[in-house]
């Protein structure tokens, strides 16, 4: 029974944080993980969603209606993710839903979306399948606003082979669908710069010991420790080098920027790379004025977001449905769905500016050419290179032409 | 070589937490023949609770006695509210659901008061490692190694030495007739759960700096023990000890000569080993059950 408990305390919160004036609000569902080990993006996602709808809501809110949030904890469980699903759809009679944080989770759950005609916005989830596994059903009703894994794991390789010039590296992957799908998508863009990794090991969530995986790696000569898996485990590896004495750089998927690394592995996580869509600097005033009323209303432990990329794209994932409802007129999934594949007008994120970020191929808002390499410095993520930080302030739009990092380097 | 140095080193460390953690279902199983299934959670309250008093900030080795206490409590809760019952109705089984049910609340208590997140546990020793032999081992990890042996030794001397513990061993070795002797067998028993608590509360705040601390840590950790406590012999200080330090080596060894993703199988292949050929684990006695 802790469930039902647990969901009414959640829309509770939901119905406070409206307000009185809840006649006929749009309901729209929030699932992700705010407890476990994936929490520190469940949470700043859904605190990002939250901000979104409290300044449409206090904007008037969309049609005239307010934005009711729905929130659900998934704990990165793919069951619940089901379970929830179902709820969301079925009693809650939710217009859309934003969130999942985990791979798995999202390809248990979006199917029911599908079916039921709703559109689902992954604002985190970063598995390269996602939007790919209704492709072939006349309408898709997954839509996404996060650097997929095809996006990520060249960028990870162009960034160790091309940019660093590293010839062997070791690819640490965890065993869940999210590593093991970034595993393979990694080794495939090895592969384009015809370099064979010298390690690929695999390890488990909870896994206390790395020992066996980093010596492997050491052993083979790996000059750089390529990762897919996350903050928690992230953390046993910088430690377990650290106990080993070896010191190579680790470069990986976004997940590297999770609060749970980062504070885990202390000074031995420092200078770990990892993609970003967002780095928390105010470098536009739509930025700065994001991270301000962030810090100021959920007022995060050493103002520092836990996770910045998925606050900000769980923000942007709300102001994107709210500009599809608008235009659609109504809240009916079939013409919400076409309205997202066909926005009129530029919605301005937090992340980019969405300037016609959808149309009914392609479900991706986040092409190759936006995502910037971050750090961890000084227990925070800050941009890799300076460039990047000094041209911030010219907001990446999408393009759809941008091949992906290895060719556009080459 | 120095590979294989290195995994021994660190298979060892690992094996000794799960050691001190299997220790703990010895000393139960062998005054009352039950064991606490609740074990792993046990470990993770005391690594919490240790961790909620650091953050008060109280000094680390300061704090372990206190963790120590709060161990013996939580273990003598257990054996009063969920095996006391089963003992007294000689009930086969009972006592299994109630320290695995009693363990669930545990664990949904703790994800209610400290979070489901993990958090680390700062080291009360340096966290550069010291070389030795060739192969590197973490300060930390030497504390886990003596901390354990040291306790265990402690326990062994107390059942040996001490007219206290002889009450403890004459009740295992014939509970009916220790309790004609004129033994309070119920104290006794109730006294081995809060000591096999109390190990676990200390091994958590052993390990905590090595492992991450959160309300799951103990699951894994619980079972593996469960594992090295049936290899090297419910029966048997020092089949448990052994029994740990071959399982902790048998998976670095596997995880780098083999393969990580088979990490966790020849643990649980030299179970089976095991009990097919010596079901009593490999230091414990047969015993002989008389009906």
């Amino acid at each position: 029974m802790k469930f039902s408990v647990r969901w009414m305390g959640a829309s509770v919160l939901a119905m406070a944080s409206l307000g009185a004036q809840a006649a006929d609000p749009i309901k729209i569902g929030v699932s992700g993980p705010f407890t476990g080990g994936s929490s520190s993006m469940g949470v700043s996602m859904r605190d990002g969603v939250r901000l979104a709808a409290q300044e449409i809501n206090a904007a008037g809110g969309v049609l005239g209606r307010q934005i009711q949030l729905v929130e659900r904890d998934d704990e990165a469980k793919n069951e619940r993710g089901v379970q929830i699903a179902q709820e969301l759809i079925n009693r809650e009679k939710v217009a859309a839903t934003v969130g999942f944080i985990n791979t798995g989770v999202a390809l248990a759950a979006q199917r029911f979306y599908q079916d039921a005609k709703i559109p689902v916005m992954n604002n985190v989830a970063t598995g390269s399948v996602i939007t790919q596994q209704f492709k072939d059903a006349p309408d898709n009703y997954v839509f996404r606003n996060a650097a997929h894994d095809s996006i990520q794991a060249p960028m990870i390789v162009e960034e160790a082979v091309g940019r660093r010039g590293f010839k062997k590296v070791a690819i640490l992957a965890d065993s869940t669908n999210y590593g093991q799908l970034g595993r393979a998508d990694l080794e495939k863009a090895l592969e384009l710069k015809g370099i064979k990794p010298v390690a690929v090991e695999k390890f488990n969530i909870k896994d206390v010991d790395m020992t066996a995986q980093l010596l492997k790696a050491k052993e083979a000569g790996a000059e750089a420790i390529l990762t897919y898996g996350i903050g928690p485990e992230l953390a046993q590896i910088a430690n377990g080098m650290t106990k080993l004495g070896w010191k190579v750089p680790m470069i990986g998927s976004w997940t590297l920027s999770m609060a749970n690394y980062i504070d885990n592995a202390g000074p031995g996580g420092e200078g770990a790379r990892m993609p970003q869509t967002f780095i928390q600097e105010p470098t536009t005033p739509k930025r700065q004025s994001f991270i301000v009323s962030y810090l100021k209303t959920f007022n995060p432990k050493n103002s520092r977001i836990d996770s910045p990329v998925s606050a900000a794209q769980g923000y942007d994932s709300i102001y994107l449905l709210a500009a599809a409802i608008k235009q659609a007129g109504s809240t009916e999934g079939p013409k919400v769905k076409a309205a997202l594949e066909d926005l009129k007008t530029p919605v301005e994120g937090v992340v980019t500016t969405y300037n016609k970020p959808f149309s009914k191929a392609d479900h991706e808002a986040i092409t190759a050419n936006i995502p910037v390499f971050g750090e961890v410095k000084g227990q925070r993520v800050v941009y890799a290179y300076p460039e990047d930080f000094k041209k911030a302030s010219e907001v990446r739009v999408k393009d759809v032409n941008a091949k992906g990092a290895l060719t556009q380097k080459k | 070589m120095q590979i294989l140095t290195q995994l021994v080193f660190s298979g060892i460390a690992l094996g000794m937490i799960y050691a001190v953690i299997a220790f703990g279902y010895q000393l139960t199983f062998s005054t009352s023949d039950t064991l606490n299934f609740g074990q792993g959670d046990a470990l993770m309250l005391g690594a919490l609770v240790g961790l909620t008093l650091v953050g008060l900030g109280v000094n680390y080795w300061l704090m372990i006695p206190l963790v120590c206490l709060f161990g013996a409590l939580q273990g003598a809760f257990v054996e009063r509210i969920g095996v006391r019952p089963a003992i007294k109705i000689k009930s086969e089984f009972g006592w299994i659901m109630s320290t695995i049910a009693l363990g669930i609340i545990f664990k949904n208590v703790a994800e209610n008061v400290w979070g489901r997140d993990d958090l680390k546990f700062p080291s009360p020793l340096p966290e550069a490692p010291l070389k030795f032999l060739g192969a590197n081992v973490l300060p930390m990890e030497i504390l886990v190694v003596v901390g354990a042996l040291a306790m265990m030794l402690a326990v062994e001397l107390f059942n040996r030495r001490s007219i206290y513990g002889r009450a403890v061993v004459a009740t295992f070795n014939d509970r009916d007739a220790a309790k004609l002797m004129g033994i309070n067998t119920g104290l006794v028993i109730t006294f081995s759960y809060a000591l096999s608590s109390l190990t676990a509360a200390f091994a958590g705040v052993l390990i905590a700096p090595l492992t991450l601390t959160g309300a799951t840590m103990g699951a894994v950790l619980g079972l593996k023990a469960f594992a090295v406590a049936i290899i090297g012999g419910l029966t048997s200080g020092m089949g448990i000890v052994v029994g740990g330090i071959i399982l902790g080596i048998a998976e670095t060894t596997t995880g780098f000569y083999l393969s990580t993703g088979y990490k966790d199988v020849p643990g649980l292949v030299l179970l089976l080993i095991v009990l097919a050929l010596k079901p009593a684990g490999l230091f414990g006695k047969t015993a002989i059950k008389k009906v």
